[in-house]
């Protein structure tokens, strides 16, 4: 049985090579279109961001609920929280970039637009970084608490760090539940500065649980392949497609509630928003977003016999992660660029951001043992049957 | 065909499921099996899938598509009134009614469906193939399509209690 991973040289020279790729995406977008890079570098932000505070909360709900099955892989999401720290410093360096993205941070837009200037006392730059900031630093220290308590569990064991990272969980799913949601606002929705929705911050906060479990199968059974978890049976991956199977019906009831009530209500200054989108040359893309997101999800995964296949699981996680790609371009660019381009920019530096979290990812697991030894319900997870 | 069957008494549930598994391996047919606990292994080796969730599926395709029908004629075709400046025929809208429909129509149907696949309705007499049963006792029924000497053997070398074959009335459910 091993207990510990080291990552191998593949590894590290494909995430070598695609930050490579990313340092270069981003030269030539700086060089070329620097509104359009800075757009990307939030999308890229929000995305990875995103997936590490959805594996941090799908972590935290493991041990909230007393859930015994997924102790075996545990550290696997605690190990994708581990790129927060870099997608801090990323998220710090948008401060340069703000009056290319965010139509408020424009020098002067308070005196022409009275609505932005109405939502001045929140949407203001000291402000803005201030929560930024605040964000950042509660989801890092909890990450670096609960992986403390990680370590304590591998060297001396016993009930205590299982019940300090009860505690810890629910702290941080009370924390990041709400700040991720704020974040969600703060980052996204403000592009769009004359329009809202309430459901929006909660829509990322819920959905960001549903690409977590794509990228922790897609480790897991990548880790598998490489003969690391020899226990993981048909039901652990059962389980895991079922995640995937339900939060499809999530994120469809989400989006749609988020717009069958603009769509009816018909205000103007909310289908503003939508128009483009809906009805304008984003049109195609904003389908594709139903149909990567829910519909096929929703389809394949409907049987379990065919969820817990080992190459369908994959391939499903994989067109989410495209999915949420397309989710986030289509929320950030409408608003802050205005064009529909695609081209090496989006692509390279999606590329380096994939780098370097396949490096920060990599890196954590290598960091504590990769199988819980003294988790008081790993054997039940190893026994796990349904 | 006599209504005899064989009934195979065991007190341990493992007992139960190498008995299963001989008189599947050898292709007889199994009538059905009593206990006072559920085994997931015993469901297993039954190898008797429900057919309740493509039944689902089929009822939740045919309701789509139903009140899909009924909305477009009552809104476009029966009384075309336009409100809210929306076309006659729009989709949005008919989603909600459509989705909660849907789980009405095959929640009711699937439970009607579990009922009367499994012959149980309100107010029916709970048939007991023998008090034991939910006691501490587990039951294996056979009927003797197979060869009669064959079956006992394998229930015997299982671990059987005890065997005993009674003319059980196939029609009305278990009488006893």
């Amino acid at each position: 049985m091993e207990h510990t991973y080291k990552p191998s040289t593949l590894i590290k020279a494909l995430s070598g090579v695609l930050i490579l790729i990313g340092v270069l995406a981003v030269i030539y977008g700086f060089t070329s279109d620097p509104a359009r890079t800075w757009s990307n570098m939030l999308i890229n932000n929000m995305y990875f961001i995103t997936l590490a505070i959805g594996a941090l909360l799908f972590y935290s709900m493991q041990y909230i609920t007393d859930s015994a099955w997924s102790a075996l892989f545990q550290r696997v999401p605690l190990a994708i929280g581990a790129f927060l720290p870099i997608g801090a410093v990323l998220m710090l360096l948008l401060y340069f970039g703000l009056p290319d993205i965010y139509e408020w941070a424009l020098p002067g837009i308070t005196e022409t637009d009275k609505l932005i200037a109405h939502k001045e006392p929140f949407l203001n730059l000291p402000f803005f970084m201030t929560r930024m900031v605040v964000y950042f630093t509660m989801w890092i220290a909890l990450f670096v608490v609960l992986r403390k308590i990680a370590s304590k569990e591998d060297s001396s064991g016993g009930m205590d760090p299982f019940i300090k990272s009860r505690y810890y969980s629910k702290v941080f799913i009370f924390v990041a539940a709400i700040s991720f949601s704020l974040a969600a606002k703060d980052w996204i929705m403000t592009i769009d500065s004359h329009w809202y929705s309430t459901l929006f911050g909660f829509r990322a906060a819920v959905t960001s649980i549903y690409y977590a479990v794509a990228v922790i199968i897609l480790i897991i059974l990548y880790l598998n392949k490489l003969g690391y978890f020899p226990q993981l049976n048909t039901a652990h991956r059962n389980d895991l497609a079922r995640y995937l199977f339900r939060f499809s019906i999530v994120f469809g009831y989400l989006w749609f509630m988020q717009f069958l009530i603009i769509w009816y209500a018909n205000i103007p200054e909310l289908t503003a928003y939508y128009y483009p989108r809906f009805l304008g040359e984003w049109q195609v893309l904003f389908y594709a977003e139903l149909l990567i997101n829910f519909a096929i999800p929703f389809i394949v995964m409907m049987s379990d016999v065919v969820g817990r296949n080992k190459i369908v699981m994959p391939t499903i996680s994989i067109i989410l992660l495209i999915g949420l790609w397309v989710s986030l371009f289509l929320q950030v660019m409408p608003g802050s660029t205005g064009e529909l381009q695609f081209g090496f920019i989006e692509t390279g530096m999606w590329l380096g951001y994939a780098g370097l979290f396949i490096f920060a990812v990599f890196t954590a697991l290598s960091g504590l043992n990769l199988l819980p030894k003294n988790h008081p319900q790993l054997e039940e997870s190893i026994h796990h049957h349904i | 065909m006599s209504n005899k069957h064989i009934i195979g008494v065991f007190d341990d549930d493992q007992k139960l499921l190498t008995a299963v598994k001989n008189l599947t391996q050898h292709k007889a047919n199994i009538k059905d099996v009593y206990g006072p606990s559920t085994s997931h292994e015993l469901i297993k080796a039954f190898t008797r899938e429900s057919l309740l969730p493509f039944l689902a599926v089929l009822v939740a395709i045919g309701t789509i598509i139903g009140a899909f029908g009924f909305l477009y004629y009552t809104s476009v075709i029966d009384y075309p009134l336009r409100y809210g400046g929306k076309p006659l025929f729009s989709f949005p809208p008919m989603v909600v009614i459509l989705f909660f429909l849907t789980i009405l129509v095959v929640g009711g149907v699937s439970v009607i469906a579990f009922l009367g696949r499994t012959q149980l309705f309100p107010g029916k007499q709970p048939v007991m193939i023998d008090p034991r049963a939910s006691d501490d006792r587990f039951y294996l029924v056979m009927d003797q399509n197979f060869n009669p000497e064959e079956i006992k053997l394998w229930i015997i070398e299982a671990g059987a209690l005890e065997i005993v074959e009674k003319e059980i009335d196939t029609q009305t459910g278990w009488g006893f």
